[in-house]
């Protein structure tokens, strides 16, 4: 997948269940889905039918949370069976998930959890990347992750941890611009020294959502609208890598299909203005 | 290796097995590394407790949201997930409260979740078509004791004590509803799922023994003989065929098999 053929993907939306009938019975004005790919690792029944459904009138990207990629415990090959099944299934345009760890000693904390920014987890998760990218016969994203602690032992920028991984091992990069925007409230550090350090050409594709402010901290729950200050970071972003093909997420209090498509709708004006705006590169 | 001692820290510190990794991670200028920390063990519990909420309707309603709340707890404490799938962390539930003080003395709660269970397994099982009559009616009669069945993968049975198959429905609608905790009965329960809807039905013990033979590659001759050792020998043909006759007609069976094909199914 070239970083053109993904831009041509345009603007995009979770898919949720709520929707299947507004999807399936009209024709939003949405460009692509992106499901998660380990609602569908099941083996029938209705996820499956209405999945290919929606997956023959549109492009679909994968999106996944178990891979745990910065994990101690081995790759799971078991879920990368299923993981490759379902992209046999789906062919979608790209294959995502975090940088995290979901847990170790066999269990799941069905989080994504923070890595400690070390050269030994860089290394560690290039090396683990790799081996999924040799699996699998293409290359993944990996999304920066909202993150609520540091570790006394990081050594690494995070901005700078995901441009090396992707240096390394030829990956792709899930931009999550409200996860910038989150972590750099809760991490106390500017949101665009992040943008400005993640390499153009890796960036897959960009998530949006909405997060919810405590005053103290921030808590990345995709049950809000897309909040203003990161419609500006978005721009911010647009602005530097140029047109990337985006979505936006909503998981909780998700509202009618149509709410979605209007937020979506405003961030292609928000892309338009912000590619206006673009300086001219040589 | 610094990365498994950090993350088997971070990982004990979410399961409430140490507090180690607060010596190990920041918060920010204005909140302690405990209250940043505590975002992700709250979310934890938080997030399964949710999940195993969806998952187990039945279960819910019949315990109210604080008493499912402090069993789910207790459940995931003994039973962390395993599976990348968080829709599987509930797959010991049932066993869990057949066997664990209090919950083990009302049968209510294990028979529910049980019920609960074989309904969500029912949803997304592997997909099938179901056989009907006429496949039954295209055996050979010097075939019929030969007969073997597929069942539908999406078919679960199991023994109740408690009618919950009664209750579920009810209680779902409205959780408020007076339940008489003392009731049992002896009967057993299947689920299955004919296209996209998943379908439940009450069976006696007979029919359940029956099923339970016929899935363990019993023949329709060993049927006979079952069925025929439990009620009146006179009554058990038409019994044994009535049994087989519903099986057919409510889309539990893949495949009918026999001898006369080569291969058993």
């Amino acid at each position: 997948m070239t970083a053109r053929a993904v831009t041509s993907l345009g603007f995009g939306l979770g898919l949720r269940p709520q929707h299947y009938p507004a999807i399936l019975d009209g024709a939003p004005e949405v460009d692509w889905f992106e499901i998660l790919s380990e609602n569908y690792m099941v083996d029938g029944g209705r996820p499956l039918a209405k999945l290919m459904a929606v997956r023959a009138r549109y492009p679909m990207v994968m999106h996944g949370v178990s891979l745990s990629i910065g994990s101690t415990d081995p790759i799971d090959r078991d879920y990368l069976a299923r993981l490759k099944a379902l992209a046999v299934r789906v062919e979608p345009a790209i294959i995502s998930d975090h940088l995290c760890w979901t847990g170790i000693a066999g269990l799941n904390m069905h989080d994504l959890l923070p890595l400690p920014l070390t050269e030994e987890a860089l290394k560690h998760v290039c090396a683990r990347v790799d081996q999924v990218q040799s699996f699998m016969g293409r290359p993944i994203a990996l999304e920066n992750a909202s993150t609520y602690v540091t570790f006394a032992e990081d050594a690494i920028p995070e901005w700078e941890f995901l441009a090396e991984m992707a240096r390394r091992t030829g990956c792709r990069l899930l931009l999550d611009v409200n996860n910038v925007y989150v972590s750099a409230f809760n991490h106390d550090f500017r949101a665009t020294d992040y943008i400005d350090a993640i390499p153009r050409d890796a960036v897959a594709y960009i998530h949006l959502a909405g997060h919810e402010h405590n005053k103290t901290y921030i808590i990345d729950t995709h049950d809000h609208p897309v909040v203003e200050d990161v419609w500006q970071l978005y721009a911010y972003a647009i602005r530097r890598l140029g047109p990337v093909a985006t979505m936006i997420e909503r998981d909780d209090k998700i509202p009618p299909l149509e709410e979605l498509t209007a937020e979506l709708a405003h961030a292609r004006e928000v892309a338009k203005a912000a590619l206006g705006q673009r300086p001219q590169v040589a | 290796m610094d990365l498994l001692r950090t993350e088997r820290a971070f990982q004990d510190g979410l399961l409430g097995r140490s507090q180690d990794i607060l010596q190990q991670v920041r918060g920010n200028a204005r909140e302690t590394a405990e209250t940043m920390f505590g975002i992700y063990r709250n979310a934890y519990w938080a997030r399964l407790v949710e999940s195993l909420g969806i998952d187990f309707p039945g279960l819910k309603a019949l315990m109210g949201d604080q008493g499912f709340d402090r069993m789910a707890r207790a459940y995931i404490a003994r039973h962390p997930s395993q599976h990348p799938s968080i829709r599987w962390a509930g797959r010991n539930l049932a066993a869990f409260l057949a066997a664990e003080a209090p919950y083990r003395d009302d049968p209510w709660f294990a028979d529910m979740a049980r019920f609960d269970w074989a309904l969500a397994f029912a949803f997304d099982a592997p997909d099938a078509p179901a056989a009907g009559l006429a496949d039954l009616a295209g055996v050979p009669p010097e075939f019929w004791g030969s007969v073997r069945l597929r069942f539908h993968p999406t078919l679960d049975a199991f023994r109740i004590a408690t009618p919950v198959d009664e209750a579920r429905p009810r209680l779902i609608e409205n959780a408020d509803i007076a339940l008489d905790h003392a009731a049992r009965c002896e009967r057993a329960v299947m689920a299955w799922r004919i296209e996209y809807d998943v379908k439940f039905r009450a069976i006696d013990l007979l029919e359940h023994a029956a099923l339970q033979a016929m899935r363990d590659g019993a023949t329709f001759g060993d049927m006979c003989e079952l069925v025929a050792r439990e009620i009146d020998p006179d009554a058990a043909p038409l019994r044994t065929a009535q049994i087989l006759q519903g099986w057919l007609e409510w889309g539990i069976v893949a495949t009918v098999g026999h001898d006369g094909l080569g291969s058993a199914a």
